[in-house]
């Protein structure tokens, strides 16, 4: 028996030597997860992202890790008012598509493709999807429904059946709609694809340009051989809306890209990518990808200190261990494009739970509580921002003034945000509601959503500090799970909110409207308090509204003027106190140090496989 | 049978829908995109993913499909369930088979051992292995071996197979006759790949040993040892036959009745007990797949990876019968 052990250890001591084999050409990445699915018009997540943006390509792209200049990709130009190719006051974008590309099957790229392209992402339009982003600058809306509806003239309920079958009488009309209003809006001239907008929209570039997956170029006859939407105008409602695994763009993809996708293995949770030796530019220098979900830390560890894995996904609280490996090059403290924030509602609803005797009364919070600036300074400043980044994140965050992320358009460091100075906070708190909330007090609750320990952290620190600034204001931290907190934000009931917000194209936008804008995602949910105030004529912005401020700032199309407008914007912001920015967090890569090539785009769903190499 | 299945379905389906339809919904809801999605997107896909219907409904609408071979669709597995658990079987049973070699083959002779050496500092010995075994936690024992035997010596990887063997198996001209990674390596002469394969299963299969044999040399010496006190133990021993023959023919058969038994229900807890170790070793597998779903509340794969476990566990307990009757002719004629 020990005879036989003894030769088994030492057949596999020499098989495992001479089966070490260092393949330089194959990366492989071990992270969390794997795709939600390989449509792109339906994934929005980055772990999709990732394989559609190696395997796909748009009309244009970032510039290396610039998130504000672009180079041309499937277009030839990217257009500006100098090439001609941007007219009509930044309303109309032309772009000349390139000649001698072909998708992976060998087809070559038309112009068609990319009309039928865009088409078919508004036309799909699945709901929670990407497909707004084109909505927006195309239309002015978020979804085909709205649209349909004041079209037609009736709700989308009424017009189709169960199966999607529309009545009889509004057939014609939604053929009608197709070719009035979708159609016209991206066509094809010549070489050329057209884009033609409502008004100017600053960020259009940004959601054109590779990243942005829901943007990327699929192959029309290939698609309508799968059984997709085949580009008539007749029965297009047919193909809107599908459930995820019924699209037969779930697990295959036809792109241009450098990569061609083998295979995604679901039961092993990998992605095979290989190069694309046919690719129109220079082919790619790794000849194999492999993209491997891992959910286990220890495992990943393992296999990024064997070599194994070239790259890992790290969560924070292992950058102390990873730092501690040879041969392993970690880089910190690298930006994201994620903000998490507190807002106010305005106007609460006298159903809230979360009020109180909803008076002031030193037993609640009266419902129109946050409409006075002073409760608001009061509340910013009474949170110890850089405190709650060191101890909570690690380090790994950002004290930004505003909602706009360091790196963005319209950032400025000079900007003086909120820190922790319980003489303010105390000097704001004494002078709102005429001095009564400072003798009588407060009491309410603040909600996080179950689960998330940063969110439910801030709201304690919160908590304890408003304590001492005077006993008298009691606050309530309660977690609920998540549908929970959208229903309580969504009916008006929950007095403050910390929500967080990811970045979908790099653009002050993004972030800016959806924040405090009165029909942003959140600025909508402020109640009509803030609605009204956000309407109204300000005189620090010569007489014009917030609102105004913050479509002007969209649409302008030099950006040395977006710059100062966001500027403005956010200095308004910040003096009433619209909202506690309380982080920006900073992310974390370990990569084997023969990985070469890597550049940084915070914006990229995961890795530009294109430019890495491996070598000693 | 099938009765015992509609109870076991029926019990797992109610309890998930106290969670109601929002928190079911999170499985359909990537966790990055719940900050975003409106009141109205969350009804809308509510309403496409059936997840508004009361109860009764859904459970008959589950059970229509699983006439159909339907098992829905699994969110986790990101295939229909039934091809899921079809994908990964083969993971499993390769990993299961291969283990139970070691778990039988030493855990038995470990028990067998320890028995007639009763008492003795071999005895001694084999008892704190088994306690030890019993005692180690084997998420914890499975990174032992993943530190000391892959980041160490680099002989026992995770996963199925290294990377160039994987390109293989998925190359044209590899043929996955089984889908059993072994046997298909041995199928297409590549010795490299079988090799590979079997160095990647050792890991998890010593990570699992251990506890099984700690569990089947107890229940083995316990059993051993009341036969070897058995009057025709001692009648064999009087009739002045060597000891050996004593031990294998006489005792160690009768001893095994027992050993069945639980060696039965090992095969069985060899299938659901794969959870552990095909995550920390990240394998494909049914164990993997399990876990995942109940992360995910993916009541879909839940259901599934139910009925299968419950299917092997009826079927399982059909096979232990069997074999009584094999070795104990007298439980055939009863």
């Amino acid at each position: 028996m020990k005879k036989l052990i003894f030769v088994f250890l030492v057949v596999f001591a020499v098989v495992s030597v001479f089966s070490e084999v260092v393949n330089p050409d194959t990366f492989f990445y071990a992270t969390i997860g794997e795709p939600d699915t390989l449509d792109p018009h339906y994934a929005y997540d980055t772990a999709s992202g990732e394989v559609l943006y190696n395997v796909y390509e748009n009309l244009i792209a970032y510039d290396g890790g610039s998130m504000a200049d672009f180079v041309p990709l499937l277009s030839t130009a990217v257009p500006s008012v100098e090439n001609g190719y941007l007219n009509d006051d930044g309303t109309v974008y032309v772009f000349p598509i390139r000649k001698g590309v072909t998708f992976h099957n060998g087809d070559p790229l038309t112009p068609e493709d990319v009309e039928y392209s865009f088409e078919r992402a508004l036309v799909f339009s699945p709901a929670a999807g990407p497909t707004w982003m084109l909505f927006e600058p195309l239309f002015g809306t978020h979804d085909i429904e709205s649209m349909v509806e004041e079209y037609v003239g009736a709700a989308w309920g009424d017009i189709f059946d169960a199966d999607m079958n529309p009545k009889s009488e509004y057939k014609q009309a939604l053929i009608d709609f197709f070719n009035d209003v979708i159609d016209p809006a991206v066509e094809v001239e010549g070489d050329t694809v057209v884009f033609r907008l409502p008004k100017a929209f600053g960020p259009f570039m940004n959601i054109l340009s590779q990243s942005s997956h829901w943007s990327g170029i699929l192959d029309k006859e290939w698609c309508e051989g799968l059984g997709l939407w085949d580009g008539n105008a007749d029965g297009w409602w047919k193909h809107h809306d599908w459930k995820k695994e019924d699209s037969p763009l779930y697990a295959q993809t036809n792109g241009t890209g450098p990569f061609k996708l083998v295979s995604w293995d679901r039961a092993q949770q990998k992605v095979f990518l290989e190069r694309n030796d046919n690719y129109w530019r220079e082919p790619a220098k790794l000849k194999q990808i492999v993209i491997a979900g891992i959910d286990e830390w220890s495992t990943r560890f393992a296999m990024l200190q064997s070599g194994e894995a070239d790259l890992i996904t790290t969560p924070a609280e292992y950058l102390p261990q990873v730092e501690e490996l040879a041969n392993v090059t970690v880089m910190s403290g690298l930006p994201t494009v994620n903000i998490t924030a507190l807002s106010f509602n305005w106007e609460i609803k006298p159903e809230s739970k979360y009020v109180g005797s909803g008076k002031l009364d030193g037993e609640g919070v009266p419902l129109n509580f946050f409409t006075d600036e002073n409760v608001r300074l009061g509340f910013a400043y009474a949170f110890n921002y850089q405190e709650f980044i060191d101890d909570t994140l690690n380090g790994l965050g950002i004290n930004v003034p505003t909602v706009l992320p360091e790196g963005f358009l319209g950032y400025d460091g000079e900007l003086e945000g909120y820190h922790l100075d319980f003489d303010k906070a105390t000097n704001y708190f004494k002078r709102a509601f005429r001095g009564q909330l400072w003798q009588k007090g407060f009491k309410m609750t603040i909600l996080y959503n179950t689960g998330n320990s940063s969110r439910q952290r801030s709201a304690e620190i919160l908590r304890d500090n408003l304590a001492k600034i005077n006993p008298k204001f009691k606050v309530e931290v309660a977690g609920v799970q998540w549908p929970s907190y959208l229903d309580a934000r969504k009916n008006g009931t929950m007095p403050v909110y910390i929500i967080g917000w990811l970045a979908d194209y790099p653009d002050p936008h993004n972030f800016i409207f959806t924040y405090y804008h009165s029909s942003g995602d959140y600025g909508k949910f402020y109640g009509e308090a803030f609605d009204a105030f956000a309407r109204r004529p300000q005189p620090e912005f010569g007489g014009r509204s917030l609102n105004k401020m913050i479509e002007l700032a969209s649409v302008d199309p030099d950006p040395k003027m977006r710059q100062k407008l966001y500027v403005q914007i956010q200095e308004f912001v910040l003096d009433h106190g619209l909202s506690m920015a309380l982080y920006q967090p900073l992310g974390l890569r370990a990569q084997r140090s023969w990985v070469k090539g890597y550049y940084r785009n915070p914006i990229r769903p995961g890795e530009d496989y294109y430019s890495l190499s491996k070598s000693e | 049978m099938p009765l015992v299945l509609i109870g076991v379905t029926l019990i797992v389906f109610s309890m998930m829908q106290i969670l109601g339809p929002d928190k079911l919904l999170s499985a359909y809801v990537d966790a990055n995109k719940l900050d975003k999605i409106s009141i109205e997107e969350m009804e809308q896909l509510k309403d496409k993913y059936g997840l508004n219907d009361p109860l009764p409904i859904r459970y008959g609408k589950w059970l229509g499909n699983l006439v159909k071979g339907d098992l829905g669709w699994s969110i986790v597995g990101k295939e229909p369930v039934t091809q899921a658990i079809i994908h990964r079987l083969p993971y499993t049973i390769e990993l299961a088979l291969y283990a139970l070699i070691p778990i039988l083959g030493i855990g038995i002779w470990l028990g067998i051992k320890a028995a007639i050496h009763h008492n003795s500092w071999i005895d001694q010995l084999i008892r704190i292995f088994a306690l030890v075994g019993w005692s180690l936690p084997d998420f914890v024992f499975g990174l032992v071996i993943i530190l000391f035997f892959y980041v160490g010596v680099n002989w026992f990887p995770p996963q199925n197979l290294s990377n160039w063997a994987e390109t293989i198996v998925r190359s044209a001209e590899y043929h996955q006759y089984t889908k059993f990674l072994t046997i298909d390596a041995i199928l297409n002469l590549r010795f490299d790949i079988f090799w590979d394969a079997l160095r990647h299963i050792i890991g998890p299969i010593i990570t699992m040993s251990w506890l099984w044999w700690a569990y089947l040399l107890r229940i083995t010496r316990s059993s051993m040892l009341e036969v070897l006190r058995k009057d025709y133990i001692r009648t064999a021993r009087a009739k002045g036959l060597a000891e050996k023959e004593v031990i294998n023919k006489h005792a160690k058969k009768n001893a095994m009745i027992p050993v069945v038994t639980v060696a039965g229900n090992m095969v069985i807890g060899l299938f659901m007990g794969v959870i552990i170790v095909e995550s920390i070793f990240n394998r494909t597998g049914i164990g993997r797949f399990a876990a995942r779903a109940a992360q995910q509340l993916d009541y879909a794969s839940i259901m599934g990876s139910l009925l299968f476990s419950s299917v092997i566990l009826i079927v399982g307990n059909l096979i232990i019968d069997i074999s009584y009757a094999l070795i104990d002719p007298r439980i055939r004629l009863e």
